[in-house]
């Protein structure tokens, strides 16, 4: 696993699938609200994409596309994509999106979530080097996690570009710089 | 070999004057320059850097017997500015190396291919970084696990891989200036024999010379 | 290695880039003699009054600051020929003029250390600005046409302006090969072969104790709140709304004594 450490990563496999469990499970409180510590076969309930991918590995849930690539949302991203509010459906929405795709074997969320970018990449990239902060903000709100990351890496080098434009301090000499350089051993 | 000029092409030519007029200080900012954009690390460049060294520590005693004969302060200065321009790019060089090495220490250790690239003081870091960290894991974390989960690469001793050592990501993008126009690359489909290390190119502004 | 992708390493300041724009030779007239410089970057000089002679950058602008040369600015710095670069620029949508590789860098140089050594200096300079604006905005243009793509070529342009847009590039082209390429993503293949192969010895139920099996994906887990608690991240990363539920199958999964990271 490459981006092991990574925490987006980890992150977007917290997100909450719906699954059906196939057999029955003994000894564990998936529903804190249930009184007995067991699941019975059959029973529906929402499960962090981690855990619901290593059950269904085993055969033992089923699982059901997310609500966050429900018709409803495809049809609001067909409409106008660069308005949807992806980030409160997940923050992490093409990384699940990703994720969740190979395991519910439902082709169109790739096709889906392109689609989404292609059209809202070009909504950040206007707004991220061309409009004023006020403009943007609402804007910014609707953003998933990596397209906040896309936005801020755009603005960020522009941001240093103009401040080295404008100069001020220059680059510090640091301290050990003209030292002596020691003989390695 | 009557005319000998009529065999070589202009391009050739160009190229073994650029190759003999190139200094090390040419060679050192590219070599700093690939490492930095490159996402795995490169083969050290053992030669350059060690006829970097020498330079700088003759040039140090150059200036050194500069200011003790009370040469022209400016004089001075400015060798002393060439030295600390040169100095940057090593240490630029090195330190980004290292900085790599600290982010893929244990990938680049299990990798015959990677490891091969470090010079010796790399291979100590190396060495000395995974000691520390595994220990500090360890002693943080892993110690605290089920035993069969107390591995620092592997997930468990059911995983088959190690599957939790970061690695390089390879097929990403990175930006590159052409330094003459090349044959056409077919980076479309046949990723790999497009001789970029199955990298991309991500920006290729053409210059041709 | 504590993983949060680290794009810093592989980016470049504009005081690196400019670094290297010192590189460049330029023309200087010295007013005063002196040897020679055998430098490591190369040898330079002699020097003599009102001669002529091509050094780096770096020490021109050292020279100058001393008074000690005047510098003279490259051909393409000229009113004229900047007046003709921006019309073109202005006037052809798609290509970018051609102009030297550091130009951006070349010219903040000048004006900061040379000024009185560049004709018009202040025509010059809002030239190249304007210039500089014009072509940005086309870099932004061309950019929007980008629909995932293995490859991306822009001719002719220079240092300062790909660095400025070389972070978000990468992320975007890496975006689009992402979803461009679904046979890229992991666990397509894999799931279902290692759905086959668990399916063998299929268990009737699962018992509390097979929970552990999972463990695996939870380590990771446990690393993540581990590394966050030390940092900052926590209180971005932190939403308490999905964490509850997760932390009701952590204590069922690990029992009380790992549940201490995760009740941060």
């Amino acid at each position: 696993m490459a981006n092991y450490y990574n925490i987006d990563d980890i992150l977007a496999e917290e997100e909450f699938v719906p699954v059906v469990f196939h057999k029955a499970a003994n000894g564990v409180v998936i529903d804190p609200s249930s009184e007995t510590n067991s699941v019975e076969q059959g029973a529906k309930v929402e499960l962090p994409l981690w855990l619901a991918q290593e059950l269904y590995l085993r055969q033992a849930i089923s699982i059901s596309v997310p609500a966050c690539f429900s018709q409803r949302t495809r049809l609001e991203i067909q409409a106008d994509a660069a308005c949807v509010d992806l980030k409160s459906r997940s923050p992490y929405f093409y990384e699940f999106g990703c994720k969740i795709a190979p395991l519910v074997g439902d082709k169109t969320i790739e096709i889906l979530l392109l689609s989404a970018f292609k059209i809202r990449y070009k909504e950040i990239l206007t707004k991220a080097y061309t409009a004023v902060f006020t403009t943007t903000s609402k804007f910014l709100t609707l953003l998933t996690k990596e397209e906040t990351n896309l936005y801020e890496a755009a603005q960020a080098s522009m941001a240093a570009f103009k401040k080295w434009r404008m100069g001020g301090p220059r680059l510090q000499r640091a301290s050990v710089l003209g030292r002596k350089r020691k003989p390695l051993d | 070999m009557a005319s000998s000029a009529g065999e070589w092409s202009a391009e050739q030519i160009d190229d073994y004057e650029t190759l003999i007029s190139t200094t090390d200080v040419e060679l050192l900012k590219k070599a700093w320059r690939n490492e930095k954009a490159s996402p795995e690390i490169l083969p050290f460049e053992e030669a350059l850097v060690k006829r970097a060294k020498e330079q700088i520590q003759l040039m140090e005693e150059t200036v050194d017997d500069f200011e003790e004969s009370g040469h022209d302060p400016l004089i001075v200065s400015l060798y002393q500015m060439d030295l600390d321009r040169v100095q940057f790019l090593l240490r630029s060089y090195l330190r980004v190396r290292l900085q790599k090495i600290e982010k893929f220490m244990f990938y680049i250790w299990k990798t015959d291919m990677y490891r091969n690239r470090l010079s010796i003081e790399e291979e100590k870091f190396t060495e000395r970084c995974i000691r520390d960290m595994g220990k500090h894991l360890e002693e943080t974390v892993l110690s605290k696990m089920p035993d069969n989960y107390q591995s620092v690469l592997k997930q468990s001793v059911i995983s088959e891989e190690d599957d939790m050592v970061p690695e390089p990501q390879l097929d990403t993008f990175v930006v590159a200036k052409c330094e003459r126009t090349t044959r056409p690359l077919y980076l479309d489909g046949s990723r790999q024999s497009a001789g970029f290390n199955s990298r991309q190119v991500a920006i290729r502004t053409l210059f041709t010379v | 290695m504590a993983g949060q992708s680290d794009p810093h390493i592989s980016l470049f300041s504009a005081e690196e880039v400019e670094f290297m724009a010192e590189d460049e030779l330029i023309e200087i007239v010295p007013n005063l003699r002196m040897d020679p410089l055998n430098f490591i970057c190369g040898d330079f000089g002699p020097f003599l009054p009102q001669i002529a002679t091509q050094v780096p950058f770096w020490l021109a602008v050292a020279l100058k600051k001393r008074g000690k040369c005047a510098i003279r600015p490259p051909q393409w710095m000229s009113v004229e020929n900047l007046t003709q670069v921006l019309e073109r620029e202005r006037e052809s949508q798609g290509a970018f003029q051609v102009l030297p590789f550091h130009y951006v860098e070349i010219s903040r140089l000048l004006f900061d250390h040379a000024r009185d050594d560049i004709p018009d200096m202040y025509m010059v300079r809002s030239l190249i600005e304007d210039i500089r604006d014009v072509r940005i905005h086309k870099v932004e243009t061309s950019l929007e046409k980008f629909s995932g793509t293995s490859a991306v070529k822009i001719p002719n342009l220079s240092a300062m302006e790909v660095n400025i847009i070389r972070p978000f590039v990468g992320r975007a082209l890496q975006a689009f090969y992402k979803h461009d390429n679904p046979e890229k993503i992991p666990d397509v293949d894999r799931a279902s072969s290692a759905q086959t192969r668990a399916a063998n010895n299929e268990p009737r139920m699962i018992m509390a104790e097979e929970f552990y099996n999972y463990i695996q994906v939870s380590k990771r887990f446990f690393f993540f709140f581990w590394f966050a608690a030390a940092t900052e991240e926590i209180t971005n990363h932190f939403q308490p709304a999905s964490d509850e539920g997760t932390s009701v199958l952590l204590e069922t999964l690990f029992g009380e004594s790992y549940l201490v990271p995760f009740s941060l």
